[in-house]
């Protein structure tokens, strides 16, 4: 690791910028998309917004595991998995191409293999033989509340929403991609393609998302607004002081990188 | 026997980590009898969707309500399909959770993550690790509008003497009615399948092609036809079951075939099977099987699971997990699970 983040350092100290050009990138929902970023009660919300994260290893820029141990689990490997395509290849966090999301409500409800099955306390319960026990008092196991949801809504992204987002760096990006927790398929086209300029450390206000994980060091954040999403929050509206890339009419911080290297995020 | 074609899209053995290769089923699915597909629980409307009629010019302005069937009512049936044999065999494992011993089951947060299906199509939770599914499939949708598949009936609870009326001459109050979608209801779907072997290509495609009975598990309707109509491999996806349905809209428009229920299954799949056929032209999609070699296939995963292989087939499959089954060296204890290293790479 440490060698790892002294060779990104220096590969930071140039002044030119790392990319010469920034593709516009459209993400089209062929379905509804699901990312569990906040919880109330029984009810699992997907922000309008799509972390770059995910869009990093969605494009196959990253390989993450099939199986998961349970010391995994837990542990994102962000730093390990996304730093090291920092000198090839950055995407930011996807908006609504049209301003304003759309969204749906589903229910939905976990069912059994069992042909007896009953939901009891958030437990969908399948020993039939407990039913007995249950009748004379007693609170078996099989019976107990599970400690992951078992029913619940789920606000999700509409199908057919459009996202938009600037790729940096040549790396390729597939024509279908899979986002959220149901793997919801998702189409990819290149709109643009644009050179990218540097701008002077000057005030500038940016339409983009930011994951503020990714911002430089140095920057000076003027306004903006917050998006509370895991792994890190993102901001728009931004404006701030700094060094800046202008592709296109995009105006964004200069020298975003994923984790910002690996050294001061806090994540 | 032609499963060969499809080699370098398959996987040698049960890998960790992703590589690319992809293999994709264009599924038909038909509905043979009245099916219901509600979003969830009763009293709740048949699941539609208004979408883009198709893909290209006036149709692309056109929206139509269309029936969706979503990937978890797909998922859900077959997955319990391959899993009555791998309990008829004592493929299914068991977990020590407390004082239980608990055989692996569906969603109640008991997978045993040692059995085919736990390998398969993934779980979550349980012991804290996790396995992501290697099988991703689509919410597929009708080629007919919603108002051309779906109707209505009234249900009469009818009493025990098997009239309106109970012995005392009471008339019956429960009177209901209820939306159905038709028999001979078409839906398509693409059904994407990673890094999976020989053996695991056959249970997936079998679970499909076995599973014979969708929707509301309680209702003694559902009966669904499906077919495979196409296999191809390469390291892209296809386009979503959304453009397929639009793009055969666009195809029975272009040679005039009128779109109304019934549609007949020989125009249908002849529409699919041209629309398809430009698929390997698309970026990353490299072998789309002829005809002769899908029923080669077909035939090959009918073969396997024939009563006389099927036992084989299943124990074969299941012994190919065994080295990740193991525990690890370095993990002492308790531990369920071995450290799964990537193989092959
Ligand atoms: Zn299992």
């Amino acid at each position: 690791m440490p060698a790892q983040l002294n060779l990104l350092d220096k590969a930071e100290s140039a002044t030119t910028p790392r990319f010469n050009t920034a593709k516009l990138v459209e993400l089209w929902c062929a379905e509804p998309v699901f990312f569990a970023s906040r919880e109330l009660s029984d009810t699992y919300y997907t922000e309008g917004a799509i972390g770059n994260y995910a869009l990093a290893y969605a494009f196959g820029w990253a390989r993450s595991p099939y199986r998961l141990t349970s010391s995994e689990a837990g542990r994102p490997r962000y730093i390990e998995d996304l730093t090291p395509l920092n000198h090839e290849c950055y995407v930011l966090p996807a908006w609504s191409a049209n301003g304003s999301p759309t969204f749906r409500f589903e229910r939905f409800n976990a069912l059994s293999d069992a042909y007896w099955y009953a939901m009891t306390n958030n437990r969908v319960a399948t020993a039939r033989e407990d039913v007995l026990r249950v009748r004379r008092g007693d609170k078996p196991n099989t019976f107990r509340p599970s400690n992951y949801p078992q029913t619940g809504r789920l606000r999700l992204i509409e199908r057919n929403n459009r996202f938009h987002t600037l790729v940096f760096g040549n790396h390729d990006i597939p024509e279908y991609i899979r986002l959220g927790k149901f793997m919801s398929k998702v189409r990819v086209q290149i709109l643009e393609e644009m050179p990218i300029t540097n701008l002077p450390a000057a005030e500038y206000s940016s339409q983009a998302y930011f994951s503020t994980a990714d911002l430089p060091s140095g920057i000076n954040l003027l306004s903006f607004d917050l998006i509370s999403i895991p792994p890190t929050p993102l901001v728009k509206n931004l404006r701030f002081h700094a060094e800046a890339w202008q592709a296109g009419n995009f105006i964004v911080p200069a020298n975003l990188q994923f984790c910002g290297g690996g050294v001061q995020s806090g994540v | 026997m032609s499963i060969e074609k499809l080699n370098s899209f398959l996987a040698p053995t049960y890998e960790n980590f992703p590589k690319g290769r992809m293999i994709s089923l264009v599924t038909l699915r038909t509905s043979l009898s009245e099916l219901i597909l509600r979003t969830e629980g009763t009293g709740e409307p048949m699941c539609r969707e208004f979408v883009q009629a198709g893909s290209t010019g006036d149709s692309r302005r056109q929206v139509v309500q269309r029936l969706v069937m979503t990937k978890r009512k797909q998922v859900a049936p077959e997955r319990r399909k391959g899993r009555e044999h791998l309990r008829a065999y004592n493929l299914l494992y068991t977990i020590k959770k407390k004082e239980e011993i608990l055989t692996c089951s569906l969603n109640t947060n008991a997978p045993c993550e040692m059995c085919i299906d736990c390998f398969l199509y993934g779980f979550a939770a349980g012991g804290g690790g996790a396995q992501k599914s290697r099988i991703w499939t689509e919410d597929a949708f009708s080629i007919l509008t919603a108002t051309d598949t779906l109707s209505d009936r009234t249900i009469n609870a009818i009493f025990e003497t098997g009239t309106m009326r109970d012995e005392k001459g009471n008339a019956s109050t429960a009177l209901n009615t209820s939306e159905y979608i038709k028999p001979g209801v078409h839906f398509l779907d693409v059904v994407t399948l990673k890094d999976v072997t020989a053996d695991e290509f056959r249970y997936l495609t079998g679970n499909i092609l076995l599973t014979g009975r969708y929707g509301a598990v309680s209702s003694r309707v559902g009966r669904m036809e499906n077919q495979i109509l196409g296999i191809f491999g390469g390291i892209a996806e296809l386009p979503s079951s959304l453009e397929l349905v639009q793009a055969i809209h666009d195809q029975f428009t272009t040679i005039g075939t009128p779109l109304e229920h019934p549609l007949d299954n020989g125009d249908l799949i002849d529409a699919t099977k041209t629309v398809i056929a430009s698929w390997t032209n698309r970026r990353g999609v490299s072998l789309q099987l002829s005809d002769e070699e899908l029923a080669a296939v077909i035939a090959d995963v009918d073969q396997h699971w024939s009563d006389a292989e099927r036992e084989a087939f299943l124990r074969r499959l299941d012994q190919s997990y065994e080295p990740f089954r193991q525990v690890g060296e370095s993990k002492k204890g308790k531990g369920k699970k071995k450290e799964t290293a990537e193989a092959g790479s």
